[in-house]
Formats: structure tokens, C-alpha cells, sequence
């Protein structure tokens, strides 16, 4: 990785002839992430199908939630290079954190701290599109979600990938009661409603995305810690 | 070699007006002799096709075929493109070779250096699969790809492991691994064979691998007949010698040649 | 005497290279694209035959900012696109530097919330260092100074900073290219050429404060009406001699029934 000071622009670029021949520096291997917040729990899914760029599937088994602390969880898609990068990288520093400060990074402040990673990266961008899941401090759950170079809002339900916006669309209606003629229930609704309810719109992303399904990792974040579960999607 | 000379873009001591950059010119990269003189691999160019690995009840088995090819022309017929790192581990390359090569000097530091250490520790399949992926990734943040997917396979303490490796860095485990045309032909041939069968046996698993690659030879134009099987299990890792494929016996030809008169 | 160029031999292992690259992991700095310029990357790479998907960043906008007797009223949509795909309709583009300093967001969002963040963190510093709240004049000298060390890296923002300082109510404009202008009335973004119709038809320097607001708020409304990019909810914010305020923030739809006094057929209902 060139690293190079901040006022003059690299002079190679001026001298020769850009040719990055055949060379494709990123890959899309797809995926949707998605995840819905509730009064004090968390509710994250994502699917564990790994592209090859095209049509071809590299591996049924790869999860794209990753645990950052015992409140908080990051689910990414995209290219799973980058995301192992990344995840790494959080890893190391939230290690540091940890061992400086004596106790784990918060959740907003991992989400910052998120944001400034990915926009460290604004000129060679990582091809990774985030969730961050967690509990904050007064143990109420919360959703931040991310662009490429870390623009980010935090808000109770998001979604990410290559579904996203066959997913969004659902979590609008039946998470924010948006644009419902006649609006059915209240905003309370039980962690194991959510569970299930997350459970449908993932299987339904893998029914009209391609890059979506063989399994789901289901992954439930409140005061406790993180649990995971395994939830079966289609292999076609 | 130092990196020192690097200005990061660091807030708060913004150079607004180049003053460091008038007092020191740098070089744009390190390893370049002369200006423009470096080259990276923006294209393969002497390559080996697919690599192509499945495990068996305890252990793994991995085959390639051992010719390099120069664009069209079949180049080489006789290289070795899987490498042994240590006691425990093999890798496979398809790619270009004279990457693998360069790979194959970088984890060789590396396992050397492990094996200095007589710790009584070795590195795992694992360790070095981890390793070579950040080296692959590492390179390609830096526009300089090493142009190959490699398989990873080993057998430590039990435990069998099999995962690959591409130019971008993209690293997974899997029970069954292929790249290039493997991806297409051998890659459902084997699925098939271990739904079949979960528990084949090494045996089971080199023949199968020997069929696979059959077939590839058949269909993938930059393939040869000349291919090694390589084992990681119980018995710890072994590549095989040459072995020529039986293919097709294409002597019954003959009869058609012989009735083409009489039609 | 032949020289012969050693320099090959030099020439440090991959090994070697790779763990020196360790060193300044920890240390905040850009990585740059390898063997590009990083204005053209983007473009370049995902020209490619068989690139992914463009990456989209986070975009769009109408914003507003005008003085009047009364202070400084900033007025802006809430609409993020990612190309056509909304991204949210609930953003926060009136960003609080500091408690009486104001930006706002156009162009890149990342560009402007990371940029904008770290302004507030230098007027905070220049704040603790001279032991008074840095001048609007100062402070947007800062963020154009800065755009301006990245000019040609491809940075997008459009952007006023407004506030209170002894000078009085002060608005800058700046953006990208590292142009500051200092004035009465500006607006920015995809929808900022109809804002401007509205805002320019309707000010004048005597306003009581509701007029003021109203005449905000009405501009972005008419820009969301027209500009596809524009949209959500119209916040309203108030410059005001101690520090900022903010006054509203409302659904263009509600505005929409509230203007024009019709109900549209198969009303929803939220």
C-alpha cells in the first residue's frame, strides 16, 4: 500500500501511462447484511454465501458477522478481502483500546471509530459495506449504518448489500410502520418476534437475490452478550 | 529498509505549503533501480491451470496436472506447482509461475525462521494459509499483484485443513476447493462424489482426484496428462511423482477409419 | 573503469518489505491508491470490463444559509442517494461544529461529516490555546485551507459555515475546489438553483424571525419539490447572537398539504 504525503499528488501518475492491464484491484462477493433494533436487544442477520464475482459460488460457509465486543457486532458485505482487512484492523485497535483504557471501547464510540477507519481509506476506498449492532451505555440497542467511506447515521433498523433494496423497502413498512394504510401494532414488539420476523425478510431476500442464501447467521446482542444461530436459506 | 521518509497526511500538522516536500525529494517507490525501469505483473504470462483438492476422512488430498503453459503454446511439461513449507503443509499454485516462485522464497523465510526458534512450536497450515493471504493482499493494495490462487492443504495434531487463497486476497476454508477451469468442470464432479460419499477414504479420494483431473484434461485446453497427487494425513505430507493418466483409448478410432470406406 | 550497477542485489525481500509496512499501522494516515492519481482511481478502476458495481457514495442535496436583521437562517432537506437509490430520508445535513458554529452538508457526506468534525475539534484547540471562540472568518479559513491541500484527490463538498462572532453574524461559503466567499445569501447542492429562485424573490433584510424561517423553509420546499435529489424532512436552524438554535423540522409532504391545500388521491396516512 503507497503511502504518501498530503500536498503533492503522486508524480508517477504524471510520467507514465496509467495500465493496470487485466488486473482488477476489486471484487464484489456479494451478500446481504440487515439488522433491526429493539428497546434493549439487537437483532442481526446476515446470509454466509461468498461470491466469486460472477455467477459461481466460492464457499456456502463464510460468515459476515463479526463480534467486535461483548455488546456490539459489525456486519459486512461486499469484498471479503477488504472485510477481513477491515475486521482485522478493528480487532487490533479495539485490543489496544481495551488494554489502554482497562475496560471495551463503547458502542457509539466504536462506531465513530468506524467511520474514521473507513474514511482513512477515502482515496483507495475499502469495497465494504458495514452495520455496526449494539448496545450503548444505557443498554439500549442501536443500528449504525455506513457507506464505503464512512458516512454514517445511526437509526433502528438498516440493511447492507447486495439485497439491500429488496430488504429496506420491507424493514420500512414493517419495522417504522411506514407507508402502511391502515398501521397494525405498536412500536413495542418482543426480541423473539424480531428474531422470526428477520428470519422471513432474509429467506425473502434469498428467494429474488442471487447473491443471497445457503445459510443465515442470526445473531441476538443485549445486556447478556451476543448469541448466535444458525438459520437454513436456500442453496439454489 | 526504511519507511521513514514517509510524510503521512497526519491532522492537525497539515503542510500547506510543501515546505517538507521542498526540503526532502523521495522517491516514489522504494524498489525502484531506476525510474520507470519496475514492472508489475499486470498480466500473467507463464501460467499453470487449475489446482483442485478434497478432504477424505483424515486427511486432504490435492492434484494438479505439471504443465506451464506461455499463452497458447504448452511451455513446460514437466514443473512441480505444489511446494511442501515445513513438516505439515503443502501448497498448490495456479497462476502465474514465477509469482508462485516469488511466494515460495518469502513463506520458506518464514518457515525457516520458525524452525530456528526450536521452540518445539511449528506454524500450522492454518498460520501459513493466514500469512500467505496477507501477503497476497498486501500486494494487491499496492497495484502489484502475485498473479496466482494458491491451495492451501496440511494435516497438524488431528486436524486436516484445506483453504485457498486468490491475487486479491479473498481466503476461505472449504472441504472442497478448486480454481480456474476446476471451478467449472471438477468442482461439481467432486461435490457430487462427496454427497455421495462423505467418508471416502484416501484411496477413494486420490482416485477421485485422478478422474477430475481426467476430465480436465479433456476439456481445458491448457492442461497435460502429466499430473502429481499430493497427500496432507495421519502419515503426515507426500507429493507423488509423476504419474501419466490412462486417457481415453483413442486406438478404436481405428474401426471408424477402417467402416469410413465401406460407407 | 566499468561501473556495474549492483543495485539489484539491494533490493530488499518481499519479507522484508511486508514487515516493515507494520510499522505505522497504528499511526492515522490516508492509504493511497497504487500507480494512480487519486482523483481519476474511482473512475479508472471501475471502468474496467469486469469491475464490480461503482462504489456510490452518499450524496445529494439542497441547503440554504441568508443573513437578515435578525441573525442567520439556515434551511436544509434530509434526503442521502446513492445514484438513484435513496439512501436515507433522515439525515442530518445542518452539522454543529461547535455551539455556535454551524455547517452544512453537500456533495460527498463523508467528505463533509469527517471534515466538518475536524474542524470543530481545531476551533475547540484555537479555543483553548487564545482563550476565546474562534471568528467564522478564521474558522472556514481552516476548512478551506484544508480542501485545498487535497485539491485534484477528489474530494465533493459544498458547504457554509456560519455563526456569531464579535463581528457579528457571519456566513462563508466553501467547497471543494478550495473557493471561500463571504456573503448574504447562499445555497448549494442539486437543488440549490430553484432554493435560490425562491429565497432571492422573497428576502428582504427587515424580517421578523417567522418570516425569516418561513422564507427558508419555503425555499428548500420548492427546491424538494422540483430536484428528485431533495427530499425527507426541512430542518430549520437559527443563528443567533449566543450560539445557534435549532426552530423546526418538518415533513415536506405535510409541507406540501400545508402549501398547496390539497389532498392528494389515495392519501396515506403518514
Amino acid at each position: 500500500m503507497e503511502t504518501l504525503k498530503l500536498s503533492a499528488l503522486p508524480e508517477q501518475s504524471k510520467q507514465q501511462p496509467i495500465n493496470h492491464g487485466r488486473f482488477e484491484a476489486y471484487v464484489d462477493n456479494g451478500g446481504t447484511v440487515m439488522a433491526v433494533a429493539g428497546k434493549d436487544y439487537c437483532v442481526i442477520a446476515g446470509d454466509t454465501r461468498m461470491s466469486d464475482g460472477g455467477y459461481g459460488i466460492q464457499t456456502r460457509h463464510y460468515t459476515k458477522v463479526f463480534q467486535l465486543t461483548n455488546k456490539c457486532v459489525l456486519a459486512t458485505s461486499g469484498m471479503q478481502a477488504d472485510t477481513i482487512a477491515l475486521q482485522k484492523r478493528l480487532k487490533l485497535m479495539l485490543e489496544t483500546y481495551q488494554k489502554e483504557h482497562g475496560k471495551p471501547m463503547s458502542t457509539p464510540a466504536i462506531a465513530q471509530f468506524l467511520s474514521n477507519t473507513l474514511y482513512y481509506k477515502r482515496f483507495f476506498p475499502y469495497y465494504t459495506f458495514n452495520l455496526v449492532a449494539g448496545v450503548d451505555e444505557k443498554g439500549e440497542g442501536w443500528i449504525w449504518t455506513y457507506d464505503a467511506v464512512g458516512s454514517h447515521e445511526r437509526v433502528k433498523y438498516s440493511s447492507q448489500g447486495s439485497g439491500n433494496q429488496l430488504v429496506i423497502p420491507l424493514l420500512d413498512n414493517q419495522v417504522a410502520k411506514r407507508n402502511q394504510q391502515i398501521i397494525q401494532g405498536n412500536g413495542d414488539v418482543s426480541c423473539d418476534q424480531v428474531v422470526s420476523f428477520v428470519k422471513d425478510a432474509i429467506t425473502s431476500a434469498g428467494e429474488r437475490d442471487i447473491y443471497t442464501g445457503d445459510f443465515a447467521d442470526i445473531v441476538v446482542v443485549d445486556k447478556d452478550g451476543v448469541r448466535w444461530e444458525k438459520f437454513e436459506l436456500k442453496l439454489d | 529498509m526504511s519507511f521513514e521518509h514517509i510524510n503521512f497526511p497526519v491532522f492537525g500538522q497539515v503542510d500547506y505549503f510543501g515546505k517538507q516536500s521542498q526540503q526532502q525529494l523521495q522517491p516514489q517507490q522504494q524498489y525502484t533501480p531506476s525510474h520507470g525501469g519496475k514492472k508489475n505483473t499486470l498480466d500473467p504470462i507463464v501460467t499453470g491451470t487449475s489446482i483442485i483438492a478434497i478432504k477424505y476422512d483424515k486427511g486432504v488430498v490435492m492434484g494438479s496436472d505439471m504443465l506451464l503453459s506461455y499463452g497458447s503454446l504448452a511451455r513446460f511439461n514437466s514443473i512441480q506447482r505444489m511446494t511442501k513449507f515445513g513438516g505439515n503443509t503443502i501448497i498448490g499454485a495456479s497462476g502465474e509461475y514465477s509469482d508462485f516462485q516469488s511466494i515460495t522464497t518469502t513463506l520458506n523465510e518464514l518457515v525457516t525462521d520458525d524452525h530456528c526458534m526450536d521452540d518445539g512450536s511449528r506454524l500450522s497450515p492454518e498460520e501459513i494459509w493466514n500469512y500467505l493471504a496477507r501477503i497476497l493482499y498486501n500486494q494487491r493494495n499496492k497495484g502489484n499483484p502475485l498473479w496466482n490462487t494458491c491451495v492451501v492443504i496440511g494435516y497438524q495434531g488431528g486436524k486436516s485443513f484445506l483453504g485457498k487463497v486468490d491475487l486479491v486476497g479473498t481466503c476461505f476454508k472449504e472441504d472442497i476447493v478448486t480454481c480456474g477451469y476446476g471451478s467449472h468442470i471438477a468442482l461439481p464432479l467432486l461435490r457430487k462424489a462427496r454427497d455421495d460419499n462423505p467418508n471416502m477414504n484416501l484411496e477413494q479420494a486420490k482416485k477421485l482426484i485422478e478422474d477430475c483431473l481426467r476430465v480436465l484434461f479433456y476439456r481445458d485446453a491448457r492442461s497435460s496428462k502429466k499430473i502429481q497427487i499430493a497427500v496432507a494425513g495421519e502419515q503426515g505430507i507426500d507429493i507423488s511423482g509423476p504419474i501419466e493418466l490412462e486417457t481415453y483409448n483413442w486406438n478404436s478410432g481405428e474401426a471408424a477409419v477402417k467402416n469410413f470406406s465401406q460407407v | 573503469m566499468i561501473n556495474i550497477d549492483f543495485d539489484s542485489l539491494e533490493q530488499p525481500t518481499l519479507f522484508d518489505s511486508l514487515a516493515s509496512d507494520v510499522k505505522y499501522l497504528d499511526k492515522p494516515h490516508f492509504d493511497l491508491p497504487p500507480n494512480s492519481n487519486p482523483g481519476d482511481f474511482l473512475r479508472e478502476t471501475f471502468a474496467h470490463p469486469n469491475a464490480p458495481k461503482p462504489l456510490e457514495f452518499a450524496h445529494g442535496t439542497t441547503t440554504l444559509a441568508f443573513v437578515y436583521s435578525g441573525g442567520i437562517v439556515v434551511a436544509v432537506d434530509s434526503k442521502s442517494t446513492q445514484g438513484p437509490y435513496v439512501a436515507s430520508r433522515s439525515v442530518k445535513k445542518v452539522i454543529e461544529i461547535t455551539p455556535t458554529l454551524l455547517g452544512t452538508m453537500a456533495g460527498g457526506a463523508a467528505d463533509c461529516s469527517f471534515w466538518e468534525r475536524e474542524l470543530g475539534r481545531r476551533c475547540r484547540l484555537y479555543e483553548l490555546r487564545n482563550k476565546e471562540l474562534i471568528s467564522v472568518a478564521a474558522a472556514s479559513k481552516i476548512l478551506a485551507n484544508i480542501v485545498y491541500s487535497y485539491k485534484g484527490y477528489g474530494l465533493s463538498m459544498g458547504t457554509m459555515i456560519t455563526g456569531w462572532d464579535k463581528t457579528g453574524p457571519q456566513l462563508y461559503y466553501v467547497d471543494n475546489d478550495g473557493t471561500r466567499l463571504h456573503g448574504q445569501r447562499f445555497s448549494c447542492g442539486s437543488g440549490s438553483t430553484y432554493a435560490y429562485g425562491v429565497l432571492d424573490s422573497g428576502f428582504k433584510w427587515e424580517m421578523n424571525d417567522e418570516e425569516a424561517y418561513e422564507l427558508g423553509r419555503r425555499a428548500v420546499y420548492h427546491a424538494t419539490h422540483r430536484d428528485s435529489y431533495s427530499g425527507g424532512a426541512i430542518n430549520v436552524y437559527h443563528v443567533q447572537r449566543n450560539g445557534w438554535k435549532k426552530i423546526s423540522s418538518d415533513d415536506c409532504f405535510e409541507l406540501y398539504k400545508k402549501y398547496y391545500n390539497i389532498a392528494p388521491i389515495n392519501k396515506p396516512t403518514n
